[in-house]
């Protein structure tokens, strides 16, 4: 799963503050923006345990880019070895 | 483990349960200080910059997560490319290997034939011979019968078990001739009641047979005496009908 999140979007604090805000209101709507804000932890969770692309440190994960990069390379470069030998060289005398 | 050592999704799921905790508590908190209208001291401060903290750590651990989803990208297109040069490699490697067999095949073969080049070289017979022994051969009718030859007809092309008796061999054995081949011919020849036109003739035959006597063969007919017939080539035919190679089948 891609990652969309900005900065914006990734921040609680938005999310605690309206419960706050409701608490000084003495609103009805405490428990529904509680709710909401479970909910929202939850869905985070989910999404979070969803993503490959996280399942190793971002260190090891250059290594492994790396890696598959000199495979590519070493790959291609047989292939062009391979396709450019020429065996029917005579030998010299 | 050391933090650096866990993955990305570990760290987050991380700072995801303590900022649930930490805003638990602080809600709790805020509501229990409403409820009872008790000073709160530091402690909601204290929760409240933790929450903060907590929050900035996962907006970062986000914006890594978003880096190593671009690298991820990165890494499924070479994975790709990996994948096609391995069909490659694989491809050119049967092909390879199809050439190695052709050319092995090739080798063997050709190794053979210079065998044979060296085997032939080694035991090479004049084509002159070749040729004189093929006009012997066929100038005696044994590869194909005399125009003339009908059924009941005793020539062979082949000495007769009577032609054999009567040459060389069979005076030095002095075996009884019994006409056991049962060619009667042979026998009425040597009683000498044998009419000319069976009389078998072949060039071998010794001087002993009257030549006035005897019809002409259908080898001088074609012209079949090989050319340069002399007495040297009639000893070289002795010589060849005698050796051992040659045998003669007591045939009917």
């Amino acid at each position: 799963m891609e990652v969309e999140a900005t900065n914006e979007d990734c921040s609680w604090l938005p999310f605690i503050l309206d419960i706050i805000k409701c608490m000084d209101k003495d609103s009805m709507d405490v428990n529904q923006e509680l709710t909401k804000l479970k909910t929202k932890i939850q869905e985070t969770r989910e999404k979070i345990l969803a993503m490959p692309e996280i399942e190793s440190s971002p260190g090891e994960q250059q290594e492994q880019l790396k890696t598959m990069r000199e495979k590519v390379d070493t790959k291609t470069q047989l292939l062009q070895k391979y396709k450019g030998l020429c065996v029917f060289d005579s030998p010299k005398s | 483990m050391a933090v650096a050592d866990k993955s990305t999704k570990e760290r987050l799921l991380l700072v995801l349960d303590d900022l649930e905790v930490l805003s638990r508590e602080l809600i709790e908190m805020l509501a229990l200080s409403r409820s009872q209208k008790l000073p709160q001291g530091g402690e909601d401060t204290q929760i409240l910059e933790l929450l903060v903290q907590r929050d900035k750590e996962f907006q970062e651990l986000m914006r890594v997560a978003h880096e190593q989803g671009k690298v991820h990208q990165e890494m499924q297109v070479l994975e790709k490319e990996v994948e096609k040069r391995d069909c490659d490699i694989q491809q050119l490697q049967k092909q390879l290997k199809e050439a190695e067999h052709i050319l092995a095949t090739a080798v063997y073969q050709a190794k053979e034939k210079l065998k044979s080049i060296d085997k032939a070289k080694k035991g090479s017979i004049s084509s002159e011979e070749i040729i004189k022994y093929a006009h012997r051969i066929s100038a005696s009718n044994a590869v194909c019968a005399p125009l003339n030859w009908v059924p009941g007809d005793p020539r062979r092309p082949y000495p007769t078990d009577l032609e054999m008796r009567s040459g060389l061999l069979g005076h030095m054995s002095n075996l009884p001739t019994n006409g056991v081949n049962g060619h009667l011919p042979g026998d009425a020849l040597a009683a000498g009641r044998l009419p000319d036109v069976l009389t078998p003739q072949y060039p071998w035959q010794s001087s002993d047979v009257s030549v006035g006597m005897l019809p002409p063969h259908h080898g001088n007919d074609f012209g079949l005496e090989p050319p340069g017939h002399n007495k040297e080539n009639e000893d070289d035919v002795e010589a060849m009908s005698t050796d051992s190679s040659s045998s003669s089948s007591d045939s009917d």
